[in-house]
């Protein structure tokens, strides 16, 4: 089993953002985990790279807990995150921005050859490889942020809320990258999204989250298919 | 038109040593967004143990490269137990314990060295240089030296490094940085080494060619670096060092030169209420 999450319990003040969420993800898959604005889904992801500190439960991963562990100690064992919004950072250019992800891991990767190989997937970042962060597109900072995530090599990667604010035609493009991804390179990725069709076409297995609890799981295929999930999530 | 020139060299050397104190306040808003204004206590340590290092040693060398390490020791003192603890609170907590800070340094150096004025009698090892009839001299020469080699190195750091990515990442997002494997703290931790350390640098260069060393002395530059990174847009380094050679030369060429009636200090000031109405993220800032 590569990553395993028991009873995962994540608040902020008084409020309850997550309670008792338990899950785990084999090697080689892609699971998601869907539902409603504020169900706690990026709160889980958040913890399992180590932004937000968990009031009780643990991350296993890999077999070793890493609960205690800080944000950047995650990322160098081979976790890494696509977050929510892309949050490139703003005034490095896209070349540098890929550079960051590939902080303290020039001895271990060629990072030219994962850059030329990101380039191929991602062609628009070659013509804009020497513009700032900020000045591209919506859709063009969240290819940014998939290869700035991917020039590591992770063993992991958790893609929070990727659809967000892109055009469908981009929605389709992104998800069509990450279901290669996993199929061709057998990245594992943990996926945090809403639109709970686009995300369980290219799952293996999800998780249906409501009020920071997991209401429903399964098969992607079975759980498309649940009545519950398609009067709340598909509206029939 | 020798005036001039004469006064325009004084005021490149004058704005040289604004941009050595200025640019630590500036990497250090960069990555921590505070107000370091006890920064200007860490320029005071540093002409201090300067001065003292280079009576027991004779040494510059010493006197440089000890001082530079003091004040890399305080500036990480300085940011582990006062500021890192406060970072939790509105920015103002942190701003109020940094000026508690620099007004305790002052105090404990008018203790320790005394509420004199020390003279420090140190001639640093460069030639009196003369150009078109114009004598640069040899403190000036120093100061022009020293800056551009601090900046050249600084810029060498930030913009061909791996640290420099790192630090230029943290300074933008900390926390997406720490998703990419970036130690945000310690990053933090270097840039106070690096800030403090060309602290020291400039209070002993202003400490040999003013030849004064005394507890109040980082008293005007602690406000008027703050003026000087609002001018030059927070946390932008080169902006920094921009606005602070132009407040030098201003200095010197409208209240020495042309005898314009106004106080010298209040200049930083008009610059900065003049940028905050023309372009409100200073002159390189950024509005992001």
């Amino acid at each position: 089993m590569l990553l395993e999450v028991r009873d995962l319990h994540i608040s902020y003040g008084d409020i309850q953002a997550v309670c008792g969420v338990g899950f785990h993800l084999e090697e080689g898959e892609l699971v998601s985990i869907i539902g409603a604005n504020g169900a706690g889904k990026t709160s889980i992801l958040q913890s399992i790279m180590g932004i937000v500190s968990t009031k009780k439960g643990s991350v296993i991963f890999k077999g070793r807990e890493i609960s205690g562990l800080a944000s950047h100690e995650r990322a160098r064992i081979g976790i890494r995150m696509v977050p929510e919004r892309s949050r490139v950072f703003p005034r490095l250019t896209v070349y540098e921005n890929l550079l960051a992800g590939a902080y303290g891991l020039r001895k271990k990767i060629d990072v030219e050859k994962r850059t030329e190989w990101l380039y191929s997937v991602f062609p628009v970042l070659k013509e804009r490889s020497s513009q700032l962060g900020h000045t591209l597109s919506g859709g063009e900072q969240q290819q940014l942020a998939i290869a700035r995530a991917l020039i590591s090599e992770p063993e992991l990667l958790l893609v929070d809320e990727v659809s967000m604010g892109l055009m469908p035609k981009l929605v389709d493009e992104v998800f069509e990258v990450l279901r290669q991804l996993n199929k061709e390179q057998g990245l594992s990725i943990l996926l945090v999204e809403q639109n709970v069709v686009a995300s369980l076409a290219i799952s293996t297995r999800g998780y249906v989250l409501e009020t920071g609890t997991c209401a429903i799981q399964g098969d992607a295929a079975e759980l498309a298919d649940n009545p519950r999930v398609k009067e709340v999530y598909l509206g029939h | 038109m020798q005036l001039f020139l004469e006064q325009l060299l004084n005021g490149i050397a004058m704005g040289s040593i604004y941009a050595l104190v200025t640019l630590g306040l500036a990497l250090v808003y960069g990555v921590m967004r505070i107000l370091h204004v006890a920064h200007a206590a860490v320029y005071t340590i540093g002409a201090y143990a300067g001065l003292y290092l280079f009576g027991a040693t004779g040494s510059l060398a010493v006197a440089f490269l000890g001082s530079m390490a003091i004040c890399a020791a305080v500036g990480v003192i300085i940011e582990r137990f006062l500021y890192f603890p406060l970072l939790k609170y509105p920015p103002f907590v942190p701003l109020i314990g940094s000026i508690a800070v620099l007004l305790s340094i002052e105090e404990a150096a008018r203790l320790v060295a005394g509420p004199y004025i020390l003279t420090f009698p140190a001639k640093l090892p460069f030639p009196d240089v003369y150009v078109g009839g114009i004598q640069i001299s040899s403190g000036l020469l120093a100061i022009y030296v020293i800056t551009a080699a601090v900046l050249l190195v600084l810029w060498y750091i930030t913009t061909r490094t791996e640290l420099g990515l790192a630090m230029r990442a943290a300074s933008q997002d900390a926390v997406i940085a720490g998703t990419m494997g970036i130690n945000s703290h310690a990053i933090i931790t270097i840039t106070f080494v690096i800030g403090s350390a060309t602290a020291a640098i400039a209070g002993i260069l202003v400490g040999i060619y003013y030849n004064q060393v005394y507890p109040t002395m980082g008293t005007v530059p602690a406000y008027k670096t703050l003026a000087l990174i609002v001018v030059g847009g927070l946390g932008s380094v080169p902006g920094a060092v921009i606005a602070s050679l132009a407040l030098g030369m201003a200095e010197t060429l409208l209240i020495g030169y042309a005898n314009i009636p106004l106080p010298r200090d209040a200049l930083a000031f008009i610059a900065m209420i003049g940028v905050l109405m023309w372009r409100s993220e200073g002159l390189l800032g950024s509005s992001r």
